[in-house]
């Protein structure tokens, strides 16, 4: 009975993995269909769809505008972020716990709130520029990834090198550029990886804050897919896939993936 | 961590007269910089940590906490589609339009009924889940980590494209089962709640696996052999060992899940067939085609308090059984 139990547990464990992996395989598998629908399996190998991906104006638009916002929100959300960490890790007081935990927040806020919330607050002054809109939202949602990689580097940091640096006459900047950013580099890159991939792939936030002019790649995506099904999705979800696998790749080798999204 | 030093005023002669009162009138002398010269470690002196949190600071009140007072407020305005700027009238009309409502009121249950679904599905395959890596060697246990946390990365839309190529009528699915004698015609999935229901545990599947495999990691190994080597069964061990260990992870892994499905619109607006609206499926209607932002943001504003009921119910009963599990020990 026990043993039956356990032969049970582990086959349903491995059909959860099946489960998880399930649809990025299968879009990767119809994305080389050359037929008009995403039939399965594939009649004939083409690479036909990938051109027509490529082709769209609608995708590459999106494209360019996502990876230029995506790019835009981390190199505002890294600086904030990073000053943010070593405020918080550096100083002493008591408020600390509480700060942190604002500037945590927008991970609880739900995306389409803060998205709501932006447009509201910008309608309320009457600026309806698209871009800037994109870019404030999307710096919100990636601001505690930084701040947290890097909080968390800076807890590890031996403090024995940097008084070492002082000893031995280093001026504060020196010990600042010299010992402690050297030190950060990884974390600082791995949260920069992860907000870029995370911008990239937004659509909670950015579903209110597109213009018709100003749409990001997921946006085009969801809004071709509620009326066409041809294997062009596939094809332009399966660049996304890779591309965000190898992003997700380099976070683990930088810095580890369980500890960068985990509590 | 040390404890804070008060500072003497005349002891920092290295700040100006300007900051020092900018500092001392924001956090007085709680936020005091050590002054001993045996400090080694650059301590950082009050002004630039108040320089250093300013820019996140004035980010997340300038563009969240004061935009989210907004929408609240504007909750709280007559409805005027068309209108986009938060007025002076207050009135209930939106909530009492809403809780008048049996449709609505039955949109708010739907969407709640799917979530804790989702919610308890998902503790229940993610302990599976985590308990296969936290038992599997360390050489595994790097390429479990990433096939699990990899879908969390790719984008959601290609996730819920892979869902439909799977689930489809002339999917995956069906295709392969037909095929193989198994079902004699398709059957229907895609748009259906069930297929919601799918979508959502799939996207959030690895939150709560990571939550749990929080809680097991600080768990010693050799609690379950000692427990098995005492004659326990392995699912005893689980019950009256691994489990209690678990709670915390299990509620918070459960609070995210939960909170993340309710909020949820990718899912359900791809998935889901037209009549298997959600709250945000609706608020997306009131935001961005009817454009009665007074009646969507007072669905934002109920969105969150239901939401928030719901996870306090969850704290409590996560405390309670704790306390209750150590007092039986």
């Amino acid at each position: 009975m026990n043993a039956l139990l356990h032969r049970i547990g582990q086959a349903v464990t491995a059909l959860l993995y099946v489960f998880l992996l399930a649809p990025l395989v299968f879009v990767v598998l119809v994305s080389f269909n050359g037929g008009p629908v995403p039939s399965f399996p594939p009649t004939d190998l083409s690479l036909h769809w990938y051109l027509a991906a490529l082709r769209s104006e609608n995708f590459m638009n999106g494209l360019v505008t996502s990876a230029w916002l995506a790019l835009a929100a981390t190199l505002v959300a890294a600086p904030v972020g990073v000053c943010a960490a070593f405020g918080i890790a550096r100083g002493r007081w008591r408020g600390r716990a509480a700060l942190e935990a604002f500037f945590l927040s927008p991970l609880i806020v739900p995306g389409i709130v803060i998205g709501i919330a932006v447009l509201v607050a910008l309608a309320a002054i009457d600026f309806g520029n698209a871009p800037v809109r994109l870019l404030i939202g999307h710096t919100l949602i990636v601001l505690p990834y930084t701040v947290r990689t890097v909080l968390a580097s800076l807890a590890r940091m031996d403090p024995a090198l940097e008084e070492a640096g002082a000893v031995f006459g280093a001026s504060r900047a020196q010990v600042l550029f010299h010992i402690t950013l050297p030190q950060l580099k990884g974390s600082i890159l791995a949260g920069a990886i992860l907000s870029f991939i995370l911008s990239f792939d937004d659509v909670s936030v950015s579903l209110f804050l597109s213009s018709a002019q100003t749409s990001t790649l997921p946006i085009a995506i969801m809004s071709y897919m509620q009326y066409n099904f041809d294997p062009s999705i596939a094809a332009i979800s399966a660049m996304l896939i890779v591309a965000t696998l190898a992003g997700a790749l380099m976070v683990e080798r930088f810095f580890g993936l369980k500890r960068i999204l985990g509590s | 961590m040390r404890p804070p030093v008060p500072t003497l005023r005349g002891s920092k002669p290295m700040l100006s007269r300007s900051m020092s009162a900018r500092t001392d009138s924001l956090h007085g002398a709680s936020l005091a910089a050590p002054t001993d010269g045996l400090t080694l470690r650059p301590p950082i002196r009050i002004p630039a940590a108040v320089w250093l949190l300013l820019p996140a600071c004035a980010l997340l009140v300038l563009g969240m906490l004061v935009p989210v007072g907004q929408v609240l407020w504007m909750s709280l305005n007559p409805p005027e589609p068309g209108v986009m700027t938060p007025g002076t009238a207050l009135t209930l009309k939106n909530y009492s339009r809403f809780f008048a409502s049996d449709f609505y009121v039955g949109v708010l249950f739907k969407t709640l009924w799917l979530s804790a679904l989702a919610t308890l599905i998902t503790a229940v395959l993610g302990m599976l889940l985590a308990l296969s890596v936290w038992r599997a060697s360390p050489r595994w246990r790097g390429l479990m980590i990433v096939a699990i946390l990899a879908p969390l990365l790719v984008s959601i839309v290609a996730r819920t494209y892979g869902w439909i190529v799977v689930l489809g009528d002339k999917g995956a699915l069906n295709t392969l089962l037909v095929g193989a004698g198994l079902l004699a015609e398709p059957v229907k999935i895609m748009y259906t709640p069930a297929a919601v229901l799918i979508g959502l545990v799939h996207v959030f599947l690895p939150f709560m696996v990571l939550s749990l495999l929080g809680s097991l990691d600080r768990i010693d190994p050799s609690l379950g052999e000692a427990a098995n080597s005492l004659g326990a069964s392995r699912l005893a061990t689980f019950r009256h060992v691994l489990l209690p260990l678990t709670v915390p992870g299990l509620a918070s892994g459960s609070i995210i899940v939960f909170s993340l499905s309710m909020s949820s619109y990718v899912t359900p607006a791809l998935m889901g067939g037209s009549r298997s609206g959600v709250l945000t499926t609706f608020i997306y209607q009131q935001f961005s085609v009817t454009m009665n932002w007074q009646f969507g943001a007072s669905l934002v504003a109920i969105l969150l308090g239901a939401t928030l009921l719901v996870l306090c119910a969850m704290l409590s009963w996560a405390n309670w059984s704790t306390r209750h599990w150590s007092a039986a020990k």
